[in-house]
């Protein structure tokens, strides 16, 4: 009875987990609408300017400069108004601590030979962590938090559609700008199905179904959003045709640049190209 | 020669050409007329929108727009496209459908940045619109964060800011509350007052007397069963029963059982009172 249980509840927890993390990045919306210093930044400058401070992390080898962008990269979230703890648990939890994982074997002797700063035995093998060594992990598990938190910083402080204009600015073709656009609007659609669809299962079978049965009802919950989705491509395509859409299309481009963004670019580029020139 | 805006002449569709929507209409349509389509639901009245709006075409049959053919090679020529678009307006039954760009305001001014109107003109239009609709907090959501009547209204103004002659309407005030089904209807009056046609479909018959003058009914042969002036369909019962329009309704005023056909009209809450009196 247990084990059925047990089951049943990895059905009702796969749905809800991943229901809830959809929700969670698709509506975070919050930071965005803030009126902090990065929110009120142009959406291209400020794309711009990430890129170029993540440029000059990875190019530097020196261990202050990225200890000092990450610290900008804090003060940055702070003036924006992001809840530093929020911040620090979204940019530590995963990602760092995995690089660490990952450059753990760099701290000993084996791979980074130099000056020995600690040593011990494990499993009858003599282990020697040496000073190289640590400055290496220490560098690279700095330098992926430091570009982690500027990512994360730009993805929390801009609306996800105005990240999808911006694309624009690399070339990205319109039609697939739109496309993207369009597929962002409908996840938030199909969530809501898929959530109501879940409700009404539930409402009609109570808390319990056999493990069994639930991978039936999931299975044909796909195919039901699959024509779903295949209708609403239609009908939404249809909705284009009778407002003139005829394959090539045009958008409202409303960004302003204004002197403060290109102060920021300027601070920015002047300090990267310091950086590139002075401590790569 | 007088052209009506539409003229259908005995005109048959059907999905994946088994399943008929339409079987042998004939419609005419004048320039400033208030137009109902009712019927029950699949007697194919959105089919007849799309088919107004040029997004599907006929099998068989004539559709003529202001006296010129109405196909699927008419649209291949792009002036005669975009001059279409700009004359017919068409809000969609499923504002969802029709909301299809990540912001309010991306939405509005999807349709006059596609038909090449003027950035200044468009402005001057949605300064107007959102002022009219009240939509103005709107404009920078997303229409996923949008109640249903805020997704009409949105859906309204992004059509009518393309400013169309012909406003095509299919079940504009479904699942509204009475507040925002009277604005739209009071909108939609203001839109027929300033020179506009207004085709809407609808099983709302609450709203039918406002918003036509000629009322088509179509049956469950996907065939129009009767049409004419909105006060002698509406009062046809017999007709309105027959098209799954009212139903026989019984409720109990004290001790005595009352039953009659039930259409959801206005009249009905005045016939309750009398029998009090």
């Amino acid at each position: 009875m247990k084990r059925k249980s047990r089951n049943n509840g990895f059905v009702e927890r796969s749905l809800s987990g991943v229901l809830s993390f959809l929700k969670n990045s698709l509506y975070a919306e919050e930071y965005a609408s803030r009126r902090g210093f990065m929110q009120s930044l142009d959406q291209r400058i400020k794309t711009l300017s990430f890129i170029l401070f993540i440029v000059a992390i990875l190019l530097t080898k020196d261990i202050l400069i990225v200890l000092a962008l990450y610290l900008l990269c804090l003060f940055l979230a702070y003036i924006s108004k992001i809840d530093l703890g929020f911040f620090l648990k979204r940019t530590w939890v995963f990602i760092p601590l995995f690089s660490l994982f990952i450059a753990f074997p760099a701290l000993f002797s084996n791979f980074t030979p130099g000056e020995e700063l600690f040593s011990f035995k494990a499993a009858g093998l003599a282990l020697v962590i040496t000073r190289p060594g640590v400055l290496s992990v220490l560098l690279f598990v700095l330098r992926v938090a430091a570009m982690v938190s500027f990512s994360v910083l730009l993805s929390i402080t801009t609306r996800h559609f105005d990240l999808l204009k911006v694309l624009r600015i690399f070339g990205i073709p319109q039609a697939f700008v739109m496309i993207m656009g369009i597929c962002y609007r409908y996840i938030y659609l199909f969530i809501g199905i898929i959530e109501n669809t879940y409700f009404a299962i539930k409402s009609r079978v109570g808390t319990y179904m056999h493990y069994k049965k639930g991978q039936q009802v999931v299975g044909w919950n796909i195919a039901f959003l699959w024509v779903r989705s295949c209708r609403l491509n239609e009908e939404v395509y249809k909705a284009m045709l009778s407002r003139g859409y005829s394959g090539e299309p045009m958008v409202l481009d409303d960004f302003k640049v204004r002197w403060k963004d290109w102060l920021w670019l300027a601070f920015t580029g002047v300090t990267v190209i310091c950086i590139i020139r002075f401590f790569r | 020669m007088y052209n009506p805006v539409f003229s259908l002449k005995n005109v048959w569709f059907s999905y994946l050409g088994r399943f008929p929507a339409l079987s042998g209409v004939d419609i005419d349509i004048k320039s400033g007329q208030k137009v109902s389509i009712i019927g029950a639901n699949g007697s194919g009245k959105s089919t007849l929108l799309h088919l107004l709006d040029g997004l599907i075409f006929a099998d068989s049959g004539e559709v003529n727009f202001f006296g010129m053919k109405l196909g699927e090679e008419s649209f291949n020529d792009n002036e005669f496209s975009i001059d279409f678009r700009r004359k017919v307006g068409f809000v969609f039954q499923n504002p969802d459908v029709q909301l299809f760009c990540p912001t309010v305001k991306e939405d509005i001014v999807f349709g006059p940045l596609q038909l090449g109107l003027p950035k200044n003109q468009i402005q001057s239009r949605l300064e107007k619109l959102v002022f009219t609709l009240g939509i103005r907090d709107l404009l920078e959501r997303s229409p996923n964060q949008l109640s249903i009547g805020e997704k009409r209204k949105v859906a309204l103004a992004s059509t009518l800011i393309i400013g169309p002659d012909i406003l095509i309407l299919d079940e504009p005030t479904a699942g509204l509350d009475p507040l925002t089904t009277r604005h739209i209807i009071d909108l939609l009056i203001d839109e027929n007052i300033s020179g506009k046609t207004i085709i809407t479909s609808t099983h709302d018959l609450h709203i039918v007397g406002e918003v036509s003058d000629i009322v088509y009914v179509f049956g469950a042969d996907k065939k129009i069963a009767r049409f004419g002036d909105a006060d002698d369909i509406l009062n046809d019962t017999h007709l309105l029963a027959a098209n799954n329009l009212v139903h026989i309704h019984s409720h109990r005023h004290k001790d005595k059982i009352h039953i009659h056909p039930h259409a959801h009209l206005d009249h009905h809450t005045e016939e309750h009172q009398n029998e009090k009196r």
